[in-house]
């Protein structure tokens, strides 16, 4: 016996709970019949491939901390209390069509995940962070070159937003950074991934971190509780919302551009919107870092 | 007994800039065999004619393969001491076959001024006629205790076996560079196959997949349970197929918006003998995922 079965593509908005499976190929013409609205596609209490969800486009934000003693006290209270509540103003960035990781790295004398892996923004809870010991910067550029892959963290077989990496910090390596820097320049999400540093304080070294962003654009700094919480929202939400936007792949002239063409573009929008948004921040009556907290 | 169902839906990015959908698919029940064959054209620009390429991908294969199939017994006892060259034939026979349908098709539907009209001249002269019709290629056949697959480029197969476990059974191939997209129009096609050959083991289902289908989930865990849930249902295929249109639909809506095809053939007999086996590995998967997210939500800090 013979059957064979070669059928028409359908339009998926048009599928209707009535559709014939096996004379799917008499549907000569899905644009034909009648749209439905999106519910009726969408829900089916008695679904049972439901169980396994839809991943949308994902965009994981790697966030590496310093966690130094240096950070000791206000400047740790205050990321703390900031970092809690960001959460909720990124989730909002990535609930349209983007689903939004969060992998936090913190730096100390030894490099520590906060999770084993990216956390959804939706079951991410800060880990109220302590401060102790040096600040080896290289060795958290290795873990994170390491991690960064689709053998690691990058596994999903969802497509991936090229990922936003934010380096907070507010001193000087204790390690030879520039090592732990050129394993990581060869990472190719490193490469395309955007990239921005927040320096706490008079002591963190702006030439380090734009060695780490490729530009200075990207680089900001807060010298007080007030401007670092505003600091760390700018850049994690401005950079959250740019990293989960899809770019166009072709011009105007109708050129196909490249994945280094669209980086550019990217990177480059982020420095113009931080260095924005940070001109029209104000002071306040903030008592800066280093003289008295 | 086998049998099969196979659906290809249009990705809402496709809708948006006005492309048909790319995406081919059929299964063939034959004498003791089956095929599943899936087949994604690529889209882009240069590919202008792309989804006529993974149509012809698609009947190419089912040819091929019952081209090989016109001597059953023969092929069958060749197969478990040649099964490398007996694949590596059925995939050159399918790039032959696809090759002579989009020759008799450009020598019948010469390249139009309108689709000239996004090149430059020098653009154009540029493109192989074969890229115009550019297309990935994904298919599984079983036997009565055999399987075994060929792919080029994106997509999926995976396998159900008598263990009731879901498998990904493609080997890696070598040969087949991993930052190129390996494509049926390629000149050096036939070599850039993957493949796998499954002997001594009965097939209780297996699926093809483009990868819109693999794209729209967050973890390999997920993907592999899905072809679980529908092997689980198929004893009531004619009630669930509405239920799998309307989920790949969904998919493709709210994934990563591409075309997403699924093909799939099984063992009717033996599926009805293992449905509990089947029941219970759905069970252990959705115990498996509530353990990995418990994990995954633990603190290290």
């Amino acid at each position: 016996m013979s059957n064979e079965h070669i059928t028409e593509p359908e339009v998926n908005k048009n599928v209707s709970p009535l559709d014939d499976f096996d004379n799917a190929e008499t549907v000569s013409s899905a644009a034909s019949s009648a749209p439905v609205s999106d519910d009726s596609i969408l829900d089916f209490d008695d679904d049972p491939l439901s169980a396994t969800s839809v991943s949308k486009k994902s965009l994981v934000i790697f966030f590496l901390i310093d966690t130094s003693g240096s950070m000791k006290g206000k400047k740790m209270g205050e990321l703390n209390t900031v970092m809690e509540e960001l959460i909720p103003e990124i989730r909002r960035v990535g609930e349209a069509d983007t689903d939004v990781k969060i992998a936090v790295l913190t730096f100390s004398t030894e490099v520590r995940w906060m999770y084993s892996n990216p956390i959804p923004i939706e079951d991410f809870e800060w880990a109220r962070l302590r401060a102790s010991g040096v600040t080896s910067m290289g060795a958290a550029f290795k873990e994170l070159n390491h991690r960064m892959s689709r053998n690691s963290f990058l596994n999903s077989p969802s497509l991936s937003f090229a990922p936003v990496i934010f380096l907070m910090t507010d001193g000087y390596p204790s390690d030879d950074y520039k090592e732990g820097l050129r394993e990581l320049q060869t990472n190719s999400w490193y490469k395309f991934g955007l990239k921005a540093a927040l320096g706490i304080g008079q002591e963190a070294n702006d030439n380090i971190l734009a060695e780490f962003t490729g530009s200075k654009d990207t680089v900001v700094h807060a010298y007080s509780g007030g401007q670092l919480a505003q600091m760390i929202k700018i850049i994690a939400v401005t950079s959250s919302q740019i990293g989960s936007k899809s770019m166009t792949l072709s011009d105007d002239t109708s050129h196909e551009l490249g994945e280094e063409d669209v980086f550019a573009a990217k990177q480059k929008l982020l420095g113009q919107q931080i260095q924005e948004l940070v001109s029209t921040q104000t002071d306040g009556d903030d008592v800066p870092f280093d003289t008295g907290w | 007994m086998f049998n099969g169902f196979n659906h290809s839906v249009m990705g809402a990015s496709h809708e948006k800039t006005n492309l048909v959908c790319q995406d081919s698919s059929a299964f063939k029940v034959g004498d003791h065999y089956a095929i599943a064959v899936v087949a994604d054209g690529h889209g882009s620009k240069k590919h202008f004619r792309s989804h006529l390429g993974s149509k012809f991908a698609v009947e190419a294969t089912i040819e091929a393969i019952d081209r090989f199939y016109e001597d059953r017994e023969a092929l069958e006892a060749n197969l478990p001491t040649n099964h490398k060259f007996i694949i590596k034939n059925i995939e050159k026979q399918i790039i032959s076959n696809w090759n002579m349908k989009v020759e008799k098709h450009l020598a019948e539907n010469p390249v139009t001024d309108d689709e000239k009209s996004n090149f430059t001249p020098e653009e154009f002269e540029a493109i192989l006629p074969e890229s115009y019709y550019g297309s990935t290629l994904v298919a599984g056949i079983s036997g009565d205790n055999y399987t075994f697959g060929v792919q080029i480029g994106d997509g999926s197969l995976v396998a159900i076996f008598e263990d009731g476990r879901a498998v990904m059974p493609m080997e890696y191939n070598e040969s087949a560079p991993a930052n190129v997209t390996a494509s049926v129009c390629n000149s050096n096609a036939a070599s850039l196959f993957s493949s796998f050959y499954a002997p001594n083991k009965k097939l209780i289902a297996l699926y093809g997949s483009t990868d819109g289908l693999y794209t729209s989930f967050g973890s390999e865990y997920d993907f592999l349970d899905y072809h679980s849930i529908i092997t689980s249902q198929l004893v009531n295929l004619e009630t669930f197929k509405n239920i799998i249109v309307n989920n790949l639909s969904k998919r493709s809506h709210f994934g990563t918006e591409d075309d997403i095809s699924l093909s799939c053939i099984y063992n009717e007999d033996l599926l009805k003998d293992r449905i509990d086996l089947i029941n219970k590995r759905v069970e252990e998967n959705k115990k498996a995922a509530a353990q990995r997210k418990a994990a995954m939500l633990e603190k290290k800090v």
